[in-house]
C-alpha cells in the first residue's frame, strides 16, 4: 500500500486552564496534549495508547474540533481539497464531518434517552441538511451493514444490549460514508464475548469500505490486533511511534516496555512473566522536569530530569523520545519485578 | 501441599429477586468451596450473578430470597456457621463482616465515605472489631496504608477520598479491608476500572498479602487473564448458573463446557494473527428474566442439541473438574 497521507497532525497542543478560588483565577495549565505530531495514511489503522489522562481523548476531540486546539495544524486531505481543521470555519467543519466521524465509548450517555435508534443514527445526516425521508432511507440501509435488523430502527437505547448500542454508534459514524473514523475506546465497556464481535465488525467494515481508522483503547492486546501503526502517549507527549512490530516487538522507550509488561498473560502456567511498573502517573498540572517519565523510569540518569529528550527517528520511521534509546536493552525481563512469586500448581 | 481445608463452602445457593416484571433468578444453584490460603476465581460476563453471589455471602442483600447453605468454618474442627441462617441486620453477621470476611469493590467510593478522611475511616474499621488504644489503632492504620503501597501514609491520613487517584482509593479500600486480618477477602472486580499498570500493582499486592496473612481470596472478574494470573481454582458462571468448575491450569488446558471453550478462544493472545477475524460467541447475554429454559447457554451454543431444552447434568471430568452440559452424556 503506497503511503498517501489522509490526516496530518502537526505540533498539536491543547492546554486546559486550571482555575481555583472565588474569582476563578487561573493557577496553571494541564498540558493535555503537548506538541503532538503524527500522520495517518489512507487505509491504515493507527492505534493510540497510554494510561488514562495521557491525552488520548483530547487528541480525538481536537481532530473533530469538539475542543479548540491551542496550537498546531490538523490537515485533512479529501479528494477535492485539503482542510486545516484547526482553523476551519463552521461551514468548512460541516464538510470535514463528511470526511471524518467519531465513535465514542458510549454515545448514548450524551444523547436524549427519548431518541429512537433511527434518530440517533440520522443525526449526522440531519446536520448535513439532508431531508428526513432521505435520512430514514439511509438509516435503514446502514443497519444491516452493522449487523442489526431493520426492526432496531424504532427501539430506544435502553432496550439495547451493550453490543447493540455500540453497533448503533458505528452506524451513526458511518452513515455519512466518511473515509476516516476516529474510535475512542469503542469496545472498553463491552463483555468479552461481544468485544470480539465488534472488533471483527470494525475490521470487516475497514476492508469493505476502504476506511482509515484512528483507534484509541487501553487494551493493548486489542490495539495490537487491529493497528498497523501505534502511537504511545505519556502526560500529553508522544513518546514512541512506529509500526505495530516496532512498538510491540522492538520497543525502545522504557515506558512502552513497562506498559507492555503490565499486560496480563492469559496463561496460568506463565505467571512469572508479568512485570510491574512502580508508582503512578504524576500530576499533569506539574509534570516532572526533563523527561516526564524520568520519575518512574528504572534507567533514569541525571540528564533525564534536566533535559527533555526530542522525539528522534531510530530508523525506518520508528520515533522514540528517550535520551538513551539506542543504548537500552529492553529485551526480556530486564527491569521489573515479577507479579507473582508462586506459579500455579495444578 | 498440606491437606486442603475448606474455610467457606457454598452449597446449592439460590438468590432470587421478585420484581414487578417477574422473578430474577440471579443465582440459581451455585456450589463451590474456598480453601484456606487459596484463591478461588469466579469468572463470567456481566449479569451472570458474580456480585450477587459475593454479596449474599456477607448477607448484604436485603430484598432477596436466599436459599442453600453458606458454611463458614472459622476453625478447622468446630461446627461451621451457616451464614444463610444469620439475620442480615443482626450482630452475628456484623461480627463476621469486616473482621473474618472482608470485601472490596470495583468502585472504591461504594465503601468509602466522601465526608471523612481516609484516616478516620480506617480507624473506624479498626475500632469496630479490635480492642486497641487510640495510639495503637493509629499505628496499625498507618502501617496498613504503608503496606498497601501508599507513599507518605502519615500525611495522606488527613486526605479525603476525592483528593486521591482511583488507584490510591483502591489501595485505601484494601487497607481498610485488611486491617483486621480477615480470613477471607472477597474482591469484586477490584481492577476493572484501573489502568493496566495499576492493575498489575494491585493484583501483585493482593497476592503478596494473601501469602503474608495466609488469607483466602475470592477473586471476581470478567477477565480470564486476571483468573490465569491469580486463581488456584475457577468457577465459570453464566446467567446465574455454574457452567464449569476446575483447577486453573486444568480449566485453561482442558475446558469442557462450550461456553468456557468459546470464552477462552475469544481472548486476544500475544500470538493471535493480527487483523484476522477473532473467535466470537454469537448473540449476547439475554436478560435473566428471559433466560432460556433447560441449558441457559443453549441459544448461543455452537453444540446445541434437542436435549439442551432440559436441565443439563453435572458431569465429572476429574476429582475437582465438573461441567454442566449434555455434550458428554450418551443417549
Ligand atoms: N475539558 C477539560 N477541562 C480540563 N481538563 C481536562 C478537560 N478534558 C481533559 N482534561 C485533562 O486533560 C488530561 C488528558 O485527558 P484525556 O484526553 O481525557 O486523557 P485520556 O483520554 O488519555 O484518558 C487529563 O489530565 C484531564 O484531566
Ligand atoms: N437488588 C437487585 N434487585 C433485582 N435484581 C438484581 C439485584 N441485584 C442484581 N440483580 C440482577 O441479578 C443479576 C446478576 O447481577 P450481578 O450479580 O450484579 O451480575 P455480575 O455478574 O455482573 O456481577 C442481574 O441480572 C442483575 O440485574
Ligand atoms: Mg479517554
Ligand atoms: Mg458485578
Amino acid at each position: 500500500m503506497p503511503d498517501t497521507p489522509i490526516l496530518q497532525v502537526e505540533n498539536l497542543s491543547k492546554f486546559f486552564p486550571v482555575q481555583r478560588g472565588l474569582f476563578r483565577r487561573t493557577v496553571g495549565h494541564v498540558k493535555a496534549v503537548n506538541d503532538v505530531t503524527f500522520t495517518v495514511n489512507k487505509g491504515e489503522c493507527v492505534g493510540l495508547v497510554g494510561e488514562s489522562g495521557c491525552g488520548k481523548t483530547t487528541v480525538a476531540r481536537c481532530l473533530l474540533r469538539l475542543v479548540e486546539p491551542d496550537q498546531g495544524r490538523i490537515l485533512l486531505h479529501s479528494e477535492q481539497q485539503t482542510f486545516d481543521i484547526a482553523s476551519a470555519s463552521r461551514k468548512e467543519m460541516l464538510d470535514v464531518r463528511r470526511q471524518m466521524q467519531i465513535i465514542f465509548q458510549d454515545p448514548f450517555s450524551s444523547l436524549d434517552p427519548r431518541w429512537r435508534v433511527t434518530d440517533v443514527i440520522a443525526e449526522p445526516l440531519i446536520a448535513q441538511k439532508i431531508g428526513r425521508a432521505e435520512a430514514s432511507r439511509r438509516v435503514l440501509e446502514i443497519l444491516p451493514t452493522v449487523g442489526l435488523g431493520a426492526h432496531f430502527a424504532d427501539r430506544f437505547p435502553h432496550e439495547l444490549s451493550g453490543g447493540e448500542r455500540q453497533r448503533v454508534s458505528i452506524a451513526r459514524a458511518l452513515v455519512v460514508s466518511p473515509p476516516l473514523v476516529v474510535a475512542d475506546e469503542p469496545v472498553s465497556a463491552l463483555d468479552v464475548s461481544v468485544r470480539s464481535q465488534i472488533i471483527n465488525l470494525l475490521l470487516d467494515l475497514q476492508s469493505q469500505m476502504n476506511l482509515t481508522y484512528v483507534f484509541i483503547a487501553h487494551d493493548l492486546s486489542i490495539v495490537k490486533h487491529i493497528s498497523h501503526r501505534i502511537a504511545v502517549m505519556y502526560l500529553g507527549r508522544l513518546v514512541e511511534l512506529g509500526t505495530t512490530q516496532q512498538v510491540f516487538e522492538e520497543c525502545k522507550h522504557p515506558y512502552t516496555k513497562a506498559l507492555l509488561a503490565s499486560v496480563l498473560i492469559p496463561d496460568p502456567t506463565h505467571r512469572e512473566q508479568s512485570y510491574v511498573l512502580e508508582g503512578e502517573v504524576p500530576s499533569p498540572l506539574n509534570p516532572p522536569s526533563g523527561c516526564h517519565f524520568s520519575t518512574r523510569c528504572p534507567f533514569a540518569q541525571e540528564q533525564c530530569s534536566a533535559e527533555e529528550p526530542d522525539l528522534r527517528d531510530m530508523g525506518n520511521g520508528h520515533l522514540v523520545r528517550c535520551h538513551f534509546a539506542e543504548d537500552l536493552d529492553l529485551s526480556e525481563g530486564v527491569f521489573a519485578l515479577p507479579l507473582a512469586t508462586s506459579s500455579a500448581s495444578a | 501441599m498440606p491437606d486442603s481445608q475448606p474455610i467457606l463452602e457454598v452449597l446449592d445457593l439460590h438468590v432470587h429477586f421478585k420484581m414487578l416484571a417477574g422473578v430474577v433468578r440471579a443465582v440459581d444453584g451455585v456450589n463451590f468451596t474456598v480453601e484456606r490460603g487459596r484463591c478461588l476465581g469466579i469468572v463470567g460476563e456481566s449479569g451472570c450473578g458474580k456480585s450477587v453471589t459475593a454479596r449474599s455471602i456477607l448477607r448484604l442483600l436485603h430484598s432477596s430470597q436466599t436459599s442453600g447453605q453458606i458454611l463458614y468454618h472459622p476453625n478447622g474442627d468446630d461446627e461451621p456457621i451457616d451464614l444463610v441462617n444469620l439475620d442480615p441486620r443482626g450482630d452475628a453477621i456484623r461480627a463476621i463482616r469486616g473482621k473474618d470476611i472482608a470485601m472490596i469493590f470495583q468502585e472504591p467510593m461504594t465503601s468509602l465515605t466522601p465526608v471523612y478522611t481516609i484516616g478516620e475511616q480506617i480507624m473506624e474499621s479498626i475500632r469496630q472489631h479490635q480492642n486497641l488504644s487510640e495510639e495503637e489503632a493509629q499505628e496499625l492504620a498507618i502501617s496498613m496504608l504503608n503496606k498497601v503501597g501508599i507513599p507518605d501514609a502519615e500525611r495522606r491520613f488527613a486526605d479525603y477520598p476525592h483528593q486521591m487517584s482511583g488507584g490510591m482509593r483502591q489501595r485505601v479500600m484494601i487497607a481498610i479491608a485488611l486491617c483486621c486480618e480477615p480470613r477471607v477477602l472477597i474482591a469484586d472486580e477490584p481492577t476493572t476500572a484501573l489502568d493496566v499498570t495499576i492493575q498489575a500493582q494491585i493484583l501483585r499486592l493482593i497476592r503478596s498479602l494473601q501469602q503474608d496473612l495466609d488469607m483466602s481470596v475470592i477473586m471476581i472478574t470478567h477477565d480470564l487473564s486476571v483468573i490465569a494470573q491469580l486463581a488456584d481454582f475457577v468457577v465459570v458462571m453464566y446467567l446465574g448458573q455454574m457452567a464449569e468448575k476446575a483447577p486453573v491450569v486444568e480449566l485453561f488446558q482442558n475446558p469442557k463446557h462450550p461456553y468456557t471453550q468459546a470464552l477462552l478462544r475469544s481472548i486476544v493472545r500475544p500470538d493471535t494473527p493480527p487483523r484476522e477475524q477473532l473467535h466470537t460467541i454469537s448473540g449476547s447475554v439475554p436478560d435473566p428474566r428471559n433466560a432460556p429454559s433447560g441449558c441457559r447457554f443453549r441459544n448461543r451454543c455452537p453444540s446445541v442439541h434437542d436435549r439442551c431444552l432440559e436441565d443439563p447434568p453435572v458431569v465429572e471430568f476429574g476429582p475437582q473438574h465438573t461441567a454442566t452440559c449434555w455434550l458428554y452424556v450418551d443417549d
